[in-house]
């Protein structure tokens, strides 16, 4: 019976990302061993975000509310927009630190052959956005990659006519790596972003 | 097994949390799928390797038949970024790459094919708005793969078409019918004599000749209506892109 439970939480552990069957095992017998009451909050945690998560109304972060804590936060820029692909993208810009602005989730990137068009993105809700509120600068934070290049693209296009200070995240190599390594349009993407000192 | 050969990337598509499969057009192998470990994460060695368009020499992994090797590296002989650049180009190079990968069988090589992409995005590279550029590689690529169009006879009594000012191009039928064997209210494109002469004469270009041809553009509109609703009829509907509802998708 004991052997039923573990082999149970191995399998439900087994359908995350990047855990095989090792990986679970030694997840689940670390949860077996874990005091009672945080497995509790880690199940509890599960539930709830399974419950109460929503796309935010006004920016589409995830949230538990209708907006979204940096959206309902008055000491943020208002009037820039940083435009990215995915919620994971929000929190990984929020880990610098260094943007205070507000941030627009796309939902996906534009992928003709995926059949990804404009309109299954949150182009149009961002439009909306920039029209009905004053906006200074749009920067945008779509991955470094043919989808992002081209959906970059596309709304800088469409924003053209409306006057705004549109910008893109640079290119360049990761800090901590070598130069040697570095892929031919990479190194001359990050050589012609290059800045004075 | 490791096999290497050279490739061209035509799509990529993210597969759990930081891997990608990635279709390419080999010399060799034709259209191949392969699976690529973490290419995502910031410090991957593919770094920009497997962007589409780029024409790499790579190696994979996996038993013969495998339906999913893992590429193991991938070194780039030519970016083509230049053309990834360029939005709108873009959307015109996607349906050359659309024709690849709906019409061409997985794992049979046409290394003809695969030239005439290589020389395709090439050209492109030094002049990516040519319309004659595009139109000859979908006249080409649909001449070697079998799908082509008949415009020289007629497609229910094999009479030659020439001699009339204009013909019907049936897209039904994948060819010209006559003035005397027209009937039933199939959809038909017009097409004026030149415009078919023009066409029969691309089969006998190169890339190279098209540098010096100067098509009229009603010609060439002509042609493409012509060559684009039979490529939307025979992919019956089924391929993933289509360039004019994309743009209309606002």
């Amino acid at each position: 019976m004991t052997q039923n439970i573990i082999e149970n939480l191995v399998n439900q552990l087994t359908k995350l990302p990047g855990i095989g069957r090792k990986t679970a095992q030694r997840l689940a017998f670390f949860i077996l061993a874990l005091p009672a009451n945080d497995a509790k909050e880690i199940a509890a945690a599960i539930v709830d975000v399974k419950d109460n998560a929503r796309f935010c109304s006004n920016c589409f972060n995830i949230t538990d509310a209708d907006t979204c804590s940096i959206c309902s936060d008055s000491s943020r820029d208002r009037n820039k927009i940083c435009v990215v692909e995915e919620p994971s993208n929000v929190l990984a810009i929020e880990r610098t630190g260094i943007f205070k602005g507000t941030y627009h989730v796309l939902l996906g990137a534009l992928s003709p052959l995926d059949g990804i068009t404009p309109d299954k993105l949150k182009i149009n809700a961002l439009l909306i956005r920039i029209k009905d509120n004053p906006i200074e600068e749009v920067i945008l934070a779509t991955n470094p990659n043919t989808k992002g290049e081209m959906t970059a693209k596309y709304i800088t296009e469409i924003l053209k006519p409306l006057n705004i200070k549109t910008s893109r995240i640079a290119y360049g190599l990761p800090i901590g790596s070598d130069i040697e390594f570095a892929d031919e349009v990479t190194l001359s993407k990050a050589l012609e972003g290059r800045r004075d000192l | 097994m490791l096999n290497r050969t050279e490739g061209i990337v035509l799509k990529s598509s993210i597969f759990g949390e930081a891997d990608l499969i990635v279709t390419y057009l080999t010399k060799d192998f034709g259209l191949l799928r392969v699976f690529v470990k973490s290419p995502r994460k910031t410090k991957s060695r593919f770094g920009s390797s497997i962007e589409p368009l780029t024409y790499a020499k790579i190696s994979f992994l996996g038993k013969e038949q495998a339906n999913l090797p893992r590429l193991t590296q991938s070194d780039i002989i030519k970016p083509f970024h230049k053309l990834r650049e360029d939005y709108s180009g873009m959307l015109n190079i996607m349906e050359l790459l659309e024709m690849n990968l709906h019409f061409l069988i997985d794992r049979e090589p046409h290394p003809s094919i695969f030239r005439l992409l290589l020389t395709a995005l090439s050209k492109l590279e030094s002049d990516i708005n040519n319309g004659l550029y595009y139109l000859y590689y979908k006249i080409k690529f649909l001449e070697i793969s079998g799908y082509s169009p008949r415009l020289e006879i007629c497609g229910r009594c094999g009479g030659l078409t020439e001699g009339r000012r204009h013909h019907n191009f049936y897209v039904s039928h994948g060819s010209i019918i006559c003035h005397e064997c027209i009937g039933g209210d199939d959809r038909a494109v017009k097409v004026t004599e030149s415009a078919l002469k023009f066409y029969k004469s691309i089969f006998n270009w190169k890339y190279s000749t098209i540098d010096r041809i100067k098509a009229p553009a009603h010609m060439l509109a002509e042609i493409q209506n012509v060559i684009n609703s039979h490529i939307s009829f025979i992919s019956s509907g089924s391929k993933s892109f289509d360039k004019r509802l994309f743009l209309s998708s606002r």
